[in-house]
């Protein structure tokens, strides 16, 4: 009987340690496993049935000892710790169990809220072209600017459409890796824009359809963000923000895009007052002030409309 | 009873119980608390559904935060068009969509979606402004009632345009064959394309007629012109020219012809240079838009206004035994002589469609020598030439079984014309060119779904000389093909189908090199050519000696009806846009409604209250609306606004399905012209209607007696430029250390309530531009309305006439002020009382002064709302705005409940997905026009005007990329772009050099409610009224 009360005990320490240091580790596939929610309720059932059991044993131990009515020792909980709950008001003992177990779980919670809800670092979507950053970027030291076009002009650094992709494609298919024929990557472009490869034309009447890219970075619609402002303006690099995308074979979210991200960057970076007409005056403030350079937050780039409106 | 000088509405005067009540509270609601606290047990949630819903609450959020993350897909053009940057908006040059005769403006375009409109600043012939409903009409293009392709026989299911081609030559081919006509029936577009194409269609068919039709006629203007000048026009009207303004009837503001032009010509000569400003009488039964500006409004019976423009002939010499009619307090006198004193400087217009009054009119300002200055014959007015008399001469023809077929262009006589619908069914084939489902497509056996305005090529020529182009700015939503396209395709002429507008373009080019010639590019980029001729002035035909005899007998009578339009809705045509119908009325403030307007002795001595609903009869029929009590409106007077009551099909989901009445039957066309005045009209209550409710804007925020308008006659203001703003600037203690503001940028507002009219168009830019959600009226009685920027409205009673009152009024708590024109009610009462020949105790409702004043947020720089937001959601900027965040804020409103401004707004909803708010902004359509640049808020959210801070950013940001210094005026908010009265400047205060920095060194400047030491940002410049500080010339 002391084995199988032991066994219940442990399986279902087991099983609620292991779900907890589950969830902690791997908490950013939390939500899609569903064996996972399976077990949960698995492990509920049991710690009610351990319950229950509990119950009937207590219960029918006291029938015992009524029946035999022998003096029993009384168990170390009688003598050491009843009294001790016994003395203690209710009221206050269930509210001080309560507001640390809620105390417990907000801490959890808000932990978890604010730095895993919403957060895809590291999200490496399968994209519909295996595109390689590493070819491209990294081998062939191609300018990010070449596809990447809009991204001194415009709030989005934008996908290249596909007449970008056939300036060079149109002629290189990596044909010595595929046994002469087209790489079954590069057909894909082909086959959306209409292109006849084997004939170097384009197809007439083509009913052309568009690659839809899995989006990595998603921003929320709250937050505004320009490309322009950072790559033009602030002369940021882009792999400050994305990463050695260089040498990436798939691309994955690097950065965390969280807002204590941005303010921490806004806070360090100094603006370059001295080579841009717009900061005229702020730079002579700047210098009749002493100081040998402002960051951004001292313009006013912490400022919540900056970003949120 | 009040003891202010500014009232905005009668409730607010009377201070009756309910309006006590519902303005204590900041929100006229509470929380629905009563229905779970009462005890009623079919309405108390108990312990037991407490639980439940808990259980069921935890259980749902616990299921739905196991979602995935949705996957978000970033889809690239396949081939970029040179021009398109994603995220970097086009601008393109069009025409108006609902300014049917051609107007010029901007598009905005992101990504291919039009999403905003601009005024064409270019175009300084037309002002560089724009109307609330010309920005509205964008909406028509995401209709989701909007036609598919070609049809027939109404069904809503499309085929293809060949087939349907053929079905349609081979029916004109029988109706040819049988001997019967073709009629066009053509709205109030002055397309030459469509010109063209008619005319090709004519040569091919040449038994086809045209008949134009407009639903609001202006042709006792053409008429008369032509019988004065041999030139059957409306001429073009200068308004800029003119140092004195005499209208009778004519809403030049509000409805009449060009309300937009004749708004930023009008507004040079209202703010007061050296001294001197416009003058403006206008003689009016209803409290029209114009009315509200008139420095001196005179309520007359618009059927009696005959006899008026006799007594004005006559007062400025006109040789005329026939006394006319003289208002009481001499003011035909005073108008006669300001206008002698102007000459040629001056303008007389009247809103009658009589021949002969407007022959009378021709023969006040020949006399005045206006023709050459201030009315221009030569470049003419091009729109609106519809003859009734030739549209009711159709009618009787197709009854007779005259026409074979008729095709509509950009008409719907069968919702406007209480004939037109048995007309129509006389005549067998009948094809609509309609963009939406209507009453006329309704009725039509075939279809031709024409393109929308911004997926076609046009030219149109709203003034002789001035053509405006349109332009594509979207590939086509639906199948239709250009009106001109269809009609030369069934000539025989093979055009492309479907999407494919070459043919349009080409044909758009020809006529382009045809008509005006030049360089088709060029005139596509700037969207206007002008081509005028020199002014001349006309030869007279006729006397006015002889026109006095003829208009002599024309007398008024005991009751009348006016049926007018509304400044949102117009003539109902493009009304299928929900901005127009939030936007409220400039001057009653109803919203999403029309209604019966009465004067408030009228109501007084009959009993009516505001929401009474009464059936009116006239001599054309009878309808039954609720009444809405119009301070200012004339005594025996009524008004009815048109463009109300459509009868759609079931499965049309339109938002003026079930608003107000149509009124278009009541139209008087006894005469052979529609007269919009109905004489001897009775009114009887509806028995048993229960009391209606308006969605009424106006009356939702206190002022609370406090000093917010501030105004000043000119004499005064020439003594001493500061008047009006009396009340001395309180010293400035202020609880917090000041930000010191002067060095980068400072962003401020000024508004002139001199030029500011109230026309509203700002509030639906302004909503536009900030994804604004419409919350419908429902919401609107539950003062819930969503607009950033409001125009408030006041009223003011003007001292009685023949009285030497000298009452001396409090102002500002304070400060004691001569006697003057303003009065409170009690005073006036009072005054009232003691003048004998007053019958009727409530009729100084009549003579009532209006004020406009728009009302955003302040951008206080110690703002109020700031202190008490518990997680900091609204701070403050370096640059002086009051920022709102959005997701900081967790909907406590009391940034809302510390506002002395009441200018923030609540989400109630998220009506960007609940379909109870079906307008556009719930369906994938409608979303289209949403601005990507602003946030589209969630439920439980404040938000307030912004500063267009979107806009702000983007102008910093192009002059960093460019590496050069800013110049602050090159951008400008919403509002204050489309300001056809440019009422509204915005700008850097610390960019010396710029338009706010000197319009801050104003005299007239003042700001509202600076007493409270919140220092806002946004800067008002009294109102001067052209008038001297006695009464005398006023009216009574």
């Amino acid at each position: 009987m002391h084995t199988s009360k032991k066994q219940i005990v442990f399986t279902s320490i087991f099983l609620t340690t292991s779900t907890l240091s589950y969830s902690t580790n791997n908490m950013s596939s939390f939500y899609s496993e569903s064996t996972f929610i399976a077990l949960i309720i698995l492990s509920v059932v049991l710690v009610a049935i351990t319950a229950l059991l509990f119950g009937i044993k207590k219960h029918l131990t006291s029938l015992n000892n009524e029946k035999n009515s022998e003096d029993v020792e009384p168990s170390f909980y009688v003598r050491k710790i009843q009294p001790i709950l016994q003395s203690w008001n209710p009221t206050i003992a269930t509210l001080v169990i309560a507001t640390g177990v809620l105390l417990f779980l907000g801490a959890f919670g808000y932990k978890f809220g604010m730095e895993e809800v919403g957060v895809q670092q590291g999200y490496a979507p399968t994209q519909p072209i295996n595109f390689s950053h590493k070819i491209h970027a990294g081998q062939y030291e191609m300018d990010c600017k070449y596809c990447h076009s809009t991204v001194e002009k415009s709030k989005s650094a934008s996908i290249p459409s596909l007449n970008t992709c056939m300036n060079c494609h149109k002629y290189v298919k990596a044909e010595e890796k595929y046994n002469g024929k087209t790489s079954p990557e590069i057909q894909k472009i082909y086959d959306a824009i209409g292109f006849d490869g084997e004939n170097m034309e384009y197809i007439e009447g083509y009913e052309q359809k568009p690659i839809e890219w899995v989006r990595i970075h998603n921003l929320p619609d709250l937050a505004y963000f320009n490309h322009s402002q950072h790559v033009v303006v602030g002369k940021v690099e882009c792999q400050t923000c994305h990463g050695p995308v260089e040498e990436m074979e798939k691309v994955y979210q690097y950065s965390t895009l969280q807002m204590n991200w941005c303010i921490d960057c806004h806070r360090e970076r100094s603006i370059d007052t001295e080579n841009n007409d717009y900061y005229e005056e702020a730079h002579k403030n700047m210098l009749a002030e002493g100081k040998d350079y402002i960051t951004v937050a001292e313009n006013g780039g912490l400022e919540c409309s900056k970003c949120h409106y | 009873m009040s003891s202010n000088n500014y009232w905005k509405g009668i409730e607010e005067l009377d201070q009756t119980q309910e309006f006590v009540s519902t303005n204590e509270n900041e929100f006229s609601e509470g929380l629905p608390l009563e229905q779970v606290f009462s005890n009623d047990d079919s309405t108390r949630a108990n312990r037991r559904d407490f639980l439940k819903y808990f259980g069921f609450g935890l259980g749902a959020v616990t299921l739905a935060a196991c979602n995935k993350t949705p996957i978000k897909k970033a889809i690239p053009y396949v081939e970029k068009p040179d021009q398109v940057t994603p995220g970097v908006p086009l601008y393109y040059a069009s025409s108006s969509v609902s300014n049917e005769e051609g107007f010029p403006i901007l598009v905005k375009v992101r990504e291919g979606r039009p999403i905003k409109f601009e005024p064409n600043k270019e175009a300084t012939y037309f002002g560089g402004g724009l109307d609330g409903l010309g920005h509205s009409a964008l909406l028509s293009l995401y209709d989701t009632n909007r036609l598919k392709g070609a049809m027939v026989f109404g069904k809503r299911k499309t085929q293809d345009w060949k087939s349907f081609d053929k079905t349609i030559i081979a029916e004109l081919d029988k109706v040819s064959a049988a001997g019967k006509s073709i009629a066009i029936v053509r709205g109030g577009s002055t397309s030459i394309v469509i010109n063209e194409a008619i005319q090709a269609f004519s040569d091919k068919y040449p038994s086809t007629q045209v008949i134009k039709y407009n639903p609001i006629s202006y042709s006792g203007i053409t008429r008369a012109n032509h019988a004065s000048f041999n030139q059957a026009v409306i001429p073009a009207y200068n308004f800029d020219q003119a140092d004195v303004i005499v209208s009778f009837g004519a809403d030049f503001l509000g409805t009449w012809i060009s309300p937009i032009k004749f708004h930023s010509d009008y507004s040079k000569n209202r703010v007061p240079k050296d001294g001197k400003m416009s003058k403006h009488f206008q003689f009016e039964s209803l409290m029209s838009l114009s009315g509200s500006n008139a420095d001196v409004r005179v309520p007359i019976k618009m059927s009696n206004v005959s006899q008026h423009l006799i007594a004005l002939y006559r007062e400025l010499g006109g040789n005329t035994p026939h006394q006319g009619m003289e208002v009481a307090g001499n003011n035909i006198k005073a108008a006669a002589k300001e206008l002698k004193l102007a000459g040629k400087r001056s303008l007389v217009v009247c809103g009658s469609n009589n021949e002969a009054d407007q022959m009378m009119v021709n023969a006040i300002n020949m006399m005045l020598g206006n023709y050459g200055t201030t009315i221009d014959l030569s470049n003419y007015y091009n729109g609106q030439l519809a003859d009734e008399a030739a549209f009711n001469g159709f009618i009787q023809e197709a009854l007779s079984g005259k026409y074979g077929a008729v095709i509509t262009l950009d008409a719907n006589p069968v919702y406007s014309h209480p004939d037109a619908e048995n007309a129509f069914s006389k005549i067998p084939v009948r094809i609509s060119t309609a963009i939406t489902a209507d009453e006329t497509t309704t009725n039509a056996t075939h279809v031709a779904t024409n393109l929308h305005p911004l997926e076609s090529w046009d030219i149109k020529q709203p003034y002789k000389g001035r053509f405006i182009m349109s332009q594509p700015t979207i590939s086509p939503v639906f199948e239709g093909r250009h009106a001109a396209s269809s009609l030369l395709s069934w000539t025989g002429v093979n055009v492309a189908d479907k999407k494919d507008i070459s043919h349009a373009y080409t044909y758009t080019k020809q006529v382009f090199d045809r008509v005006i010639g030049g360089d088709f590019n060029e005139a596509i980029e700037r969207g206007i050519v002008e081509k005028i001729i020199p002014v001349a002035t006309p030869s007279f035909n006729i006397t006015g000696g002889v026109i006095a005899d003829q208009l002599s007998s024309k007398k008024g009578s005991a009751t009348e009806l006016i049926l007018y339009q509304k400044v949102g809705v117009r003539d109902g045509a493009y009304g299928n846009t929900p901005w127009a119908h939030e936007m409220p009325d400039p001057v009653s403030k109803v919203t999403w409604d029309n209604y019966l307007s009465m004067s408030m002795p009228d109501a007084k001595a009959n009993g009516f209250v505001t929401g009474d609903v009464v059936s009116i009869k006239t001599s054309s029929g009878s309808i039954e609306l609720p009444i809405l009590i119009q301070p200012g409106q004339a005594k025996s007077t009524y008004g009815i606004a048109l463009g109300y009551g459509r009868q759609l099909p079931e499965d049309v989901k339109n938002d003026l399905k079930d608003l107000g009445k149509n009124a278009y039957p009541l139209i008087d066309m006894k005469d052979g012209y529609a007269n919009f005045i109905s004489k001897d009209v009775s009114i009887t209550k509806v028995d048993g209607a229960k009391l209606y409710e308006f969605g009424i804007t106006q009356t939702h925020y206190s002022i609370e007696g406090r000093d917010i308008i501030r105004e000043a006659s000119i004499e005064e203001y020439r003594k001493d430029p500061k008047a009006g703003s009396y009340v001395h600037k309180p010293k400035m203690i202020s609880l917090w250390d000041d930000y010191d503001y002067s060095k980068g940028h400072h962003w401020a507002m000024a508004i002139d309530l001199n030029s500011c009219t109230g026309c509203s168009a700002c509030i639906v830019s302004c909503s536009i531009e900030n994804n604004v959600p419409i919350v419908g009226r429902d919401e609107v009685r539950r003062r819930r309305e969503m607009h950033w920027l409001r125009i408030d409205r006041y009223y003011s009673f003007e001292a009685p006439t023949k009285k030497d009152l000298n009452l001396s009024i409090v102002h500002g708590g304070d400060q004691t002020v001569e006697a003057g024109d303003l009065m409170t009610q009690e005073k006036v009462m009072e005054a009232y009382s003691a003048d004998s020949d007053t019958e009727t105790a409530y009729d100084y409702y009549q003579n009532v002064r209006v004020a406009h004043q728009p009302m955003m947020c302040q951008h206080c720089d110690n703002a109020p709302c700031e202190t008490v937001c518990p997680v900091l959601a609204t701070t403050h900027s370096s640059e002086g705005l009051n920022q709102m965040t959005y997701n900081r804020c967790i909907g406590t409103k009391y940034c809302g409940n510390n506002c002395p401004y009441k200018v923030r707004r609540f989400n109630w909803f998220r009506y960007n997905e609940n379909e109870k708010f079906d307008y556009h902004f719930s369906n994938d359509l409608g979303k289209m026009v949403i601005n990507p640049d602003v946030t589209v808020r969630s439920r439980g959210v404040m938000e307030k005007c912004s500063f267009c801070v979107q806009r702000i950013q983007s102008a910093k940001l192009s002059a960093k990329r460019d590496n050069r210094k800013m110049n602050t005026d090159e951008f400008t908010t919403a509002c204050a772009q489309t300001c056809p009265s440019n009422a509204i400047i915005f700008g850097d205060l610390n960019d010396k050099n710029s338009e706010i920095a000197k319009l801050y060194q104003n005299d007239r400047s003042y700001h509202v409610l600076e007493e409270l030491g919140i220092k806002p940002s946004v800067q008002y410049m009294t109102k001067i009224r052209n008038i001297k500080k006695s009464n005398n010339q006023t009216a009574h």
